[in-house]
């Protein structure tokens, strides 16, 4: 058996579109890429500058370290009897070496390319300031060991929204105007209070006043050894803080939504569909959902990328020890490194995500190709 | 197919909430455990009495970094003790209205005000008044110190005046002549303005419809106010003052890092600022506070401008820098000048003092534990031997921390934040221990010792753990260790290194207990005296160049203990016993033999971070680590654990094959046979136990460490040898407690014989009898342990009438009299006795005052 094309001479009309659309959606890819990789630039050295303060971090730095040495050597038992010339001098040995360390010694501009090339190449190197809780100064083991824990959060309380509000939204854009869907309506300006704020009372619902979940935490203290206890215990510690997360933007989201479907409902070839007497479950599958996958899609993956920055006031209100707050510190820190290692994978993983859109809306388009190539 | 999915959905979700909302094991036990404590009511003394080592079975740290929960944890069971201090007066209200909490106090935190000194014209022209210590001296009068403690702080501060902490030695030993000061500098308005008004003239301004102008503009005072904390209050309080008086006031909220951009780092001449709202920490009890007056009023104190623009007075400038380097002859010498210091630092007034803020330690009610009066818990030194649950023996504690594990743990140049030590310092034993309410020492692991300094030297001796004698002359004997040979591994004698001779200021002799090397480390390994020599090489080593441990950040502390350093040897190993030569004097002998006396590391676990920094892998400091781009030693977690199990490993071979280790000579003779071997197997099997390389030996070990979960555990180490409850009558801080009572109005002016006075007092007697009650939780006050009872009497114009002892009448009693003379110098008028207790138990000295009324000669005394 072969197919019923196969040994049929392709018409030559047809492989030269087929090359010119080839070359358009390569042109296009490399276009897209250029302007991805250009915003990566500007985007992760504006942030060099702006964790920076163009510059301006370096003054503050000094001043730090100069009163850090004197109130050490002031509060040292050992330097007691060292008279006031001497331990000026030993503050100003001690202010040298640290701003040999943090090459404070070296020009602004000079160390922002060096911050530059080293972001774009990935190469993350060493914090400032900080560590990773377990101890290591690289910034790439700083970001990676809170990874896991944003992941598991985050990622578990947007996938619940996601699919809940998608299901939710097809449900209720099936029964306009009833009374669920009148109660979701009137509940969607609760989401304009953030997770962190719904989290504040969960707590004192659940933990203070009828204290039936942990207030905060990953989980119970010590650990349990048994993987399993673990499991249950991180379960019963993420259940405050997804509810949080849920109850924040489940509503708007199911209204957006809902609204996104019932627009897509009421087009011409669904209205056709219903014309012809197909059935609800088909028109809704084939001639809603299939249409408005590319938007579904485009939303799903910026809502994955978007778990990369955590959330910083939500993870100090359940003491949660993820990205969002390791960000926080590092800008508390002025840690550049981190700060820049936190922001450049984000714009990369943000680029690539981006440049798999236009991509795959390129595929699926033509007249997205044609005048992405043309452009 | 749709039931089947939705059906599905509902069983996972059931089981997940199954799962989450079952009963907490944890919980379940800790509240078991909670209920049986609460049934049991009590400590059963014959178990307490037989306990050694920790009072608790298992500890818990817990990072917590919200102050607005402590309560509500507390309450729920969850926690039962917070390190961090609280200056929150909501948050400690709520402490103070739940039956289920408790707290402790400290002192540690200071406010001031820090003024600009330089001028009296700035760099743009401006007046800054603060040029004038005059004016700089009447913002004493013009700040309501009582109204900012109670007001501003919501009751969590005590008004300061002067620059001594009020909870610190000093200022109890300076009590008399502090309360004249503080009396003199009360709350004045009037004299504030007027002071100032006279300043001002004298600078060449004019008041002009109620404003002060200088050339034509108004005189405009731009004033620094810390945004973080209750100082933002004070700085709009101190701001409305100064309006008040004809000040345009510039109010510029800036934070802590914004702040010092200006005040610390640019030219005060410059006048980007007048005033800033500062504040100052210690947390620890600092005996000795003679330097403050150098750092805080002269140049001396930091190279910074605004320091270098400090003009202090050629007589309180030559009289701080004599103090801050001791130079007194003895101790009567010493409280002259510092009285004297203390008036100048007040006519100077570079900086106005305003209140001691206190931090609230939060506890479960059921808690008790022994809190540093400066660095509150996680200052203590005792937290490790005190803690413990007041109705039950052991069990298990949660503690909240604002954070831990900040940097890697090593007992060389590891953390240094005070949180991640207040965990560590139950896992050591120290030699001595300071006392939480007088920062004195106190023996741990040291039989006695004996202090000689050079005749002449004034050093004050207080406990009887140790003898202090006087010498002409000390000499460095020539077998002491002065030095270390980093190429050739052997100790420098001082023979060989001073072969004219060499002396010292001190000489320290610590016998150690007897029993200290039948003691085990808490890998079951013995101690031994390479426990006290590989800490001193290595301290060497790091300093020196030929070494490949050199690290340029040890350096300068390393020069500074060369300085005064002289020497040190080994007289025995049973019972152990060291002597060290020195030239660094602190005022109290407890403190030099705590300062001088060797403290065990054990050898083995620094030689693995001796050999990690050798190979380049790993390295004990931060600075160090960041140049040569290895990981920074940790002993607890992170990829230095691996780098330490390969060279564990290494070492076990190297030993198998009997190859040397480093510095094998220099060690060899103070090692046992064996000893080695056993160790590194001891330490291999406490890796593999507990996944880690802490060892030390103090009452509880390091069982477990969760860096991302952020916890550590600790459990009791059960080979401790030293009984639970050796530290537990330093749990409380015994602040004197007092009661003054006397007659409110006598007579004066009567000659002595005729028919005096007094309504409360004694009939047909001369003078006037007030009576003093010292009582600590409602007992009397024990009377040897007071160190003082005085009183100052001052007149209605404030000024000082009188001083003197009160009398002990017994059970905590204490008698003033006064005498029908004294009361006649006193003329007609009110009056305030001020009565001054200084225990030898807290360095807290208390005081009560009582206002009386003398009537002028002819009247009658109210009935």
């Amino acid at each position: 058996m072969k197919p019923a094309s196969a040994g049929r001479p392709v018409r030559p009309d047809l492989r030269r579109s087929r090359l010119r659309d080839l070359r358009h959606l390569l042109l296009y890819a490399a276009a897209r890429l250029l302007a991805l990789l250009a915003t990566v630039v500007v985007g992760v050295y504006l942030t060099i500058l702006v964790a920076n303060m163009g510059g301006q971090v370096d003054e503050l730095r000094l001043v730090q370290i100069r009163s850090e040495a004197v109130e050490a050597v002031r509060a040292d038992p050992a330097f007691f009897d060292m008279p006031g010339e001497e331990r000026s001098a030993l503050v100003e040995r001690q202010v040298a070496l640290e701003v040999e360390r943090l090459r404070l010694d070296q020009p602004f501009i000079v160390r922002s390319l060096d911050y530059l090339r080293r972001a774009l190449s990935l190469d993350l190197g060493r914090a400032e300031q900080m560590h990773s809780d377990r101890g290591s100064r690289e910034v790439r083991d700083i970001i990676v060991e809170r990874l896991p824990a944003t992941l598991l959060l985050f990622g578990s309380a947007n996938l619940l929204v996601f699919f809940t509000a998608v299901f939710a939204a097809l449900h209720l854009s099936r029964r306009y105007g009833s009374a669920l869907d009148r109660t979701v309506i009137a509940l969607a300006p609760s989401s304009a209070a953030p997770g962190w704020f719904y989290g504040i009372f969960l707590i004192l619902f659940f933990a203070f006043l009828f204290p039936l979940l942990p207030a905060g935490g990953m989980v119970t203290a010590p650990p349990p050894e048994s993987r399993l206890e673990y499991a249950a215990s991180l379960a019963r510690h993420m259940l405050l803080p997804v509810a949080a997360m849920f109850l924040s933007s489940i509503f708007v989201s199911i209204y957006s939504w809902r609204t996104f479907f019932l627009i897509h409902s009421s087009e011409d070839h669904v209205e056709m569909a219903r014309a012809k007497g197909l059935s609800a479950r088909r028109i809704e599958r084939r001639y809603i959902l299939r249409p408005t996958l590319a938007p579904i899609i485009t939303s799903f993956l910026l809502m994955l990328i978007g778990l990369w920055s955590g959330a910083i006031i939500l993870e100090q209100v359940f003491n949660w020890p993820g990205l969002g707050s390791l960000l926080f510190q590092a800008i508390g820190h002025r840690d550049t490194p981190v700060i820049i290692g936190g922001v450049v994978i984000f714009a990369y993983l943000l680029a690539a995500t981006v440049f798999l859109l236009d991509f795959l809306y390129a595929l699926l388009d033509p007249r997205v190709r044609v005048r992405g190539g043309r452009s | 197919m749709k039931g089947v999915g939705l059906g599905i959905s509902a069983l996972l979700l059931a089981a997940v909430l199954l799962v989450a909302l079952s009963p907490d094991r944890e919980r379940t036990e800790r509240e078991a455990g909670q209920r049986a404590g609460t049934v049991a009511g009590a400590v059963d003394a014959a178990a307490l009495a037989e306990r050694q080592g920790g009072l608790l079975d298992e500890i818990v740290f817990l990072r917590e970094t919200d102050l607005g929960r402590v309560t509500g944890l507390i309450e729920a069971g969850s926690h039962q003790l917070f390190s961090q201090g609280i200056s929150s007066p909501t948050v400690v209200n709520r402490l103070r209205d739940s039956i289920h909490a408790d707290m402790d106090l400290a002192f540690g935190t200071s406010s001031e005000l820090t003024l600009n000194p330089t001028g009296p014209i700035l760099a743009d022209g401006s007046l800054n008044p603060f040029a004038l210590p005059e004016i700089r001296e009447a913002l004493n009068w013009l700040v309501d110190r009582r109204h900012v403690a109670e007001e501003l702080y919501g009751g969590l501060a005590v008004p300061r005046t002067l620059p001594l902490s009020t909870a610190f030695p000093d200022y109890a030993r300076l009590a008399e002549e502090a309360r004249a000061l503080e009396l003199r500098y009360a709350h004045d308005p009037d004299r504030a303005r007027e002071a100032i008004e006279a300043g001002m003239g004298e600078l060449g301004a004019e008041r002009r419809e109620g404003r002060w102008v200088f050339a034509g503009e108004p005189v405009r005072l731009r004033l620094l106010i810390r945004t973080e904390d209750e100082r933002r209050r004070v700085g709009d309080y101190l701001a409305n003052l100064l309006q008040g008086l004809g000040f345009e006031v510039e109010r510029r909220y800036r934070t802590a890092e914004e702040a010092s951009r200006l005040w610390i780092a640019t030219d005060p001449a410059a006048g980007e600022w007048h005033l800033y709202t500062g504040a100052w920490i210690s947390i620890v009890i600092q005996r000795d506070q003679a330097d403050n007056f150098s750092f805080y009023y002269t140049p001396r104190g930091r190279a910074e401008p605004l320091w270098q623009a400090y003009r202090p007075a050629p007589e309180f400038d030559a009289l701080a820098d004599r103090l801050s380097r001791r130079d007194y002859a003895s101790r009567e010498e010493r409280q002259g000048m510092m009285a004297r210091a203390l008036e100048l630092a007040l006519v100077d007034s570079s900086r106005v003092w305003l209140v001691d803020q206190l931090n609230a330690s939060a506890r479960a009610a059921n808690v008790e534990v022994a809190a540093d009066l400066a660095g509150g818990v996680s200052g203590s030194a005792l937290w490790p031997y005190t803690l413990r649950y007041t109705d039950r023996l052991g069990g298990r504690m949660v503690v909240g921390l604002p954070g831990l594990l900040g940097e890697p743990w090593n007992p060389v140049a590891g953390s240094n934040w005070a949180f991640d030590r207040m965990i560590t310092r139950a896992t050591q034993d120290p030699v001595v221990l300071p006392d939480p309410y007088t920062g004195l020492y106190h023996p741990q692991r040291i039989a006695r010792a004996e202090l000689a300094v050079e005749a002449g030297i004034p050093v004050e001796h207080t406990l009887d753990w140790l003898t202090l004698t006087r010498e002409a002359q000390i000499a460095v004997p020539g077998d002491a260790w002065v030095d270390w040979d980093a190429l050739h591994g052997r100790f420098i004698p001082a023979d060989e290194a001073h072969p004219e001779g060499l002396t010292a200021r001190t000489r320290v002799r610590v016998r150690y207990d007897p029993e200290l090397f039948a003691r085990r480390w808490h890998d079951g390994s013995w101690l031994t005296p390479a426990d006290f020599v590989l800490p001193w090489i290595l301290d060497f080593e790091r300093a020196s160049e030929a070494s490949p441990l050199f690290d340029p950040a040890h350096l300068a502390t390393f020069e500074a203990f060369r300085r005064h350093f002289r020497g040190w040897r080994i007289l025995s190993t049973e019972p152990l016993v060291i002597e060290v030569y020195s030239d660094q004097i602190f005022p109290d002998a407890e403190s030099i033999v705590a300062a001088r006396a060797p403290s065990p590391l054990p050898w083995h676990v620094l030689m693995l971070g001796i050999l990690g920094e050798r190979r380049g892998e790993l390295a004990f400091s931060s600075n160090k680590a960041d140049r040569q781009r290895v990981d920074w030693l940790s002993l607890v977690a992170g990829p230095s654990l691996p780098v330490l199990e390969r060279l564990l490993a290494g070492v076990q071979e190297q030993l198998q094959e009997q190859l040397p280790l480093p510095y094998g000579d220099a060690l060899g003779d103070w090692l046992a046979p064996g000893e080695p071997e056993r160790r590194f197997a001891a330490l291999d099997a406490w890796q593999r136990a507990f996944g880690h390389f802490w060892v030390g030996s103090g009452p509880y070990r390091l069982h477990s460490v969760h860096p991302v979960e952020g916890s550590v555990v600790l459990r009791r180490f059960e080979g401790f040898r030293g009984p639970a409850d050796r530290w537990l009558g330093l749990s409380r801080a015994p602040i004197p407690e007092l009661l003054l009572d006397g007659p409110l109005v006598v007579a004066a002016g009567r000659a002595p014989g005729a028919n005096g006075l007094a309504v409360g007092g004694r009939e047909g007697r001369e003078g006037a009898e007030f009576r003093l009650a010292v009582t600590v939780e409602g007992a009397p006050y024990p009377e040897e342990e007071l160190r003082e009872v005085s009183y100052l009497l001052f007149d209605g114009d404030g000024a000082l009438a009188g001083r003197g002892e009160a009398e002990p009448l017994g059970q905590g009693q204490w008698r003033v009299r006064l005498d029908a003379e004294t009361l006649a110098g006193l003329g007609s008028g009110a009056n305030s006795l001020e009565l001054a207790v200084i225990s030898r138990r807290v360095a807290l000295p208390a005081f009560a005052s009582h206002v009386f009324a003398t009537l002028p000669p002819g009247e009658e005394v109210p009935r």
